[in-house]
């Protein structure tokens, strides 16, 4: 049963455009020129129950103004939606009762004041019982470990420590899904895995359903199964994060360590030899799966003689992620219409073995 | 009988209506004293903070005091008013006022909050929005003016209940109409982005004109203080209505209480509807 269905969707906001300098500020005080921008044009997607959904873009690629639709915070210039059975924008106040939101920027705790206390308050925001509120606090701060934090003033808790609260003030209502928007902005990398070994642990054990944007693709490769990718408005990318990884990346990085050093040349065809190291135990190639099938180059390598270890690595979300985006700055087709996919090098693969 | 059976049909509609209405006031009044409640405790976080802000408001308003003590020491009448009645008048819009940024304190940046994209938070919860982000905070110094405009009361009112039942109803009305004008103001933002200079200027004048005795306006000007700027319903009228009961002064400030807040209502919720949150910025409306 679908969570989220949304049906080409649009919004469009109506901007000034100015000149730089004095000049044109006052020729657009007398005649300004209005455009329109269109931050959402013509989205269709579904989501499921209970599933971990990434929806990633870059910077005014549409991704917040979707979201803020899906909450009902904006109203939408076209196009229909409805999560969990509501249309947000008409029902607003209903669907909050389910839904729970996190807005990485904007904090929903009171920062003078404990923790503890905006959870009461939200217990009254949802109107909750005394007691289901302080069984939901009790299973929340035990699953988010903040047991030590609830009475400390919001202001004097760490990025992470606070955004541990704000999560779970999100889950107090027993919501079944919540939208997090850049949940780990600015956190430590340890602070991120708590957050994502919570949310997932929240979603196996409850079920709530988790819309996820997210400017870190390590997010999106720990915590969703699937992805949508938009762009300029438009979604570039819909399948398994596994899917995209595998469509986008055909060419991997392959380390080998020898028993023996390997002497003369190295020559394997259909690969390209980045480095021989390590006084010649070391080899590191990079081949292109769509040219080289890997067991065929594994074949060849161990021609070269007795093989210690070899890893065959893929190049990280983030890689994908930042050819997509370059792709479509460039103006380039990001899904060409023969269904192929073009192939990118991971960025950094330079280096010993 | 298929008469009655309508007319039965929509007794029941009514009922169920009614009997919403009053759940719904009651979860609406069980959820603003909690967010006082919260507001209250997040002030006595900062104890020196709170007493001196409060102290400090009511040493400012004392010295606006003494100006006009000194003023009606040469000058005892203007207009028929005197010193008494100049305090009546402080006092009532103090206390308008002061409870008015005290319980809804988010009425006086309520144009930024709009323009930053602030109401996102308030949208994505259950609640009441308007209510929510007013009630959202308050301010400490609004204290000193309760306090000031209580001392004023006290010092010039005639002792007894009565009068002090005047005074509360009057205090009402005076913070309904206050804070219902900052919304009405603040909302014009939803359409023209940003007026939160407007708001800042609409403040001052509104509690400039407040604290003037009506008589010393003429027709024209009486009638913009009555509408377009209601300072007269903040301080002038439930003044009036403080130092004598009347039907006809009762029942302005009532109808001034009413019709300014339906005026913020229908326009907010109206304004909700061009809300733009991060579009906002360069919306041209």
């Amino acid at each position: 049963m679908p969570s989220i269905v949304v049906d080409n969707l649009r919004k469009t906001f109506a901007a000034k455009r100015k000149s730089a300098g004095l000049t044109g500020s006052l020729r657009a005080m007398v005649r300004p020129d209005r455009t329109t921008v269109e931050a959402v044009q013509g989205l269709s997607f579904r989501m499921d129950d209970g599933e971990l959904l990434g929806f990633i873009g870059p910077n005014g690629a549409g991704k917040s103004t979707t979201i803020k639709i899906l909450t009902g915070i904006l109203y939408p210039t076209s196009g229909t939606a409805e999560v969990l059975g509501f249309v947000p924008w008409r029902e607003r106040r209903k669907l909050a009762y389910h839904i729970g939101t996190v807005f990485g920027q904007r904090s929903q705790l009171w920062p003078h004041l404990p923790a503890i206390d905006t959870l009461a308050l939200f217990g009254k925001i949802y109107e909750l019982d005394h007691r289901t509120v302080r069984r939901r606090i009790t299973l929340l701060s035990e699953a988010f470990e903040i047991t030590h934090l609830l009475e400390t003033p919001v202001r004097k808790l760490s990025l992470g420590q606070r955004m541990r609260c704000e999560v779970a003030a999100s889950l107090l209502h027993q919501p079944r899904l919540i939208l997090l928007d850049e949940p780990s902005i600015g956190l430590d990398p340890v602070a991120k895995q708590r957050i994502r070994d919570m949310i997932i642990r929240m979603n196996a054990e409850e079920g709530v359903g988790v819309l996820l944007t997210s400017h870190d693709a390590g997010d999106i490769e720990a915590l969703c199964k699937r992805v949508i990718i938009v762009n300029h408005g438009q979604i570039v990318y819909d399948d398994r994060v596994s899917a995209l990884k595998r469509r986008y990346l055909t060419v991997k990085d392959v380390g080998v360590r020898f028993v023996e050093p390997i002497a003369g040349d190295v020559d394997i065809p259909g690969a390209e030899v980045v480095k021989v190291g390590g006084g010649g135990y070391g080899l590191k190639l990079r081949f292109d799966t769509t040219v080289t099938p890997a067991a065929e180059l594994l074949a060849h390598i161990g021609a070269l003689g007795g093989v210690e270890d070899v890893t065959i690595s893929d190049p990280s979300l983030e890689d994908v992620i930042r050819v997509i985006y370059e792709q479509a700055a460039a103006g380039e087709a990001i899904r060409p219409a023969d269904g192929s996919w073009p192939s990118v090098e991971p960025e950094g693969s330079e280096g010993a073995p | 009988m298929a008469g009655e059976a309508v007319t039965g049909g929509a007794l029941a509609r009514l009922w169920r209506r009614v009997r919403a209405a009053v759940r719904s006031v009651r979860v609406e009044t069980r959820f603003v004293l909690a967010l006082w409640r919260v507001n209250l405790l997040a002030a006595l976080e900062y104890r020196t903070a709170f007493i001196s802000q409060v102290v400090g408001m009511m040493l400012n308003n004392a010295a606006f005091l003494v100006f006009w003590a000194l003023f009606f020491e040469r000058f005892p009448s203007v207009g028929g008013w005197g010193m008494p009645d100049m305090l009546q008048l402080f006092g009532m819009t103090a206390t308008g006022f002061g409870l008015g940024v005290v319980l809804f304190g988010n009425a006086l940046n309520l144009a930024d909050i709009i323009a930053d994209n602030g109401l996102d938070a308030y949208l994505a919860l259950p609640r009441p929005v308007l209510l929510h982000v007013l009630a959202g905070k308050s301010r400490l110094s609004g204290w000193g003016d309760i306090a000031t405009g209580v001392l004023c009361f006290a010092l010039t009112a005639d002792p007894g209940a009565a009068a002090w039942g005047r005074y509360a109803v009057a205090a009402l009305a005076s913070m309904t109409v206050f804070v219902s004008f900052l919304v009405v103001v603040a909302s014009l933002t939803f359409w023209i982005g940003g007026a939160s200079a407007l708001s800042a200027q609409a403040i001052h004048a509104m509690l400039a004109f407040a604290t003037y005795p009506l008589t010393i306006f003429d027709g024209t000007a009486k009638l913009m203080l009555m509408t377009v700027i209601p300072a007269a319903f903040i301080g002038a009228v439930p003044a009036e209505f403080v130092r004598g009961y009347s039907d006809r002064s009762l029942l302005q400030i009532l109808a001034a209480a009413g019709v300014s807040l339906a005026l913020a209502v229908v326009l907010f919720h109206r304004g909700l509807r061009h809300y733009e949150s991060g579009g906002m910025a360069v919306s041209a409306g």
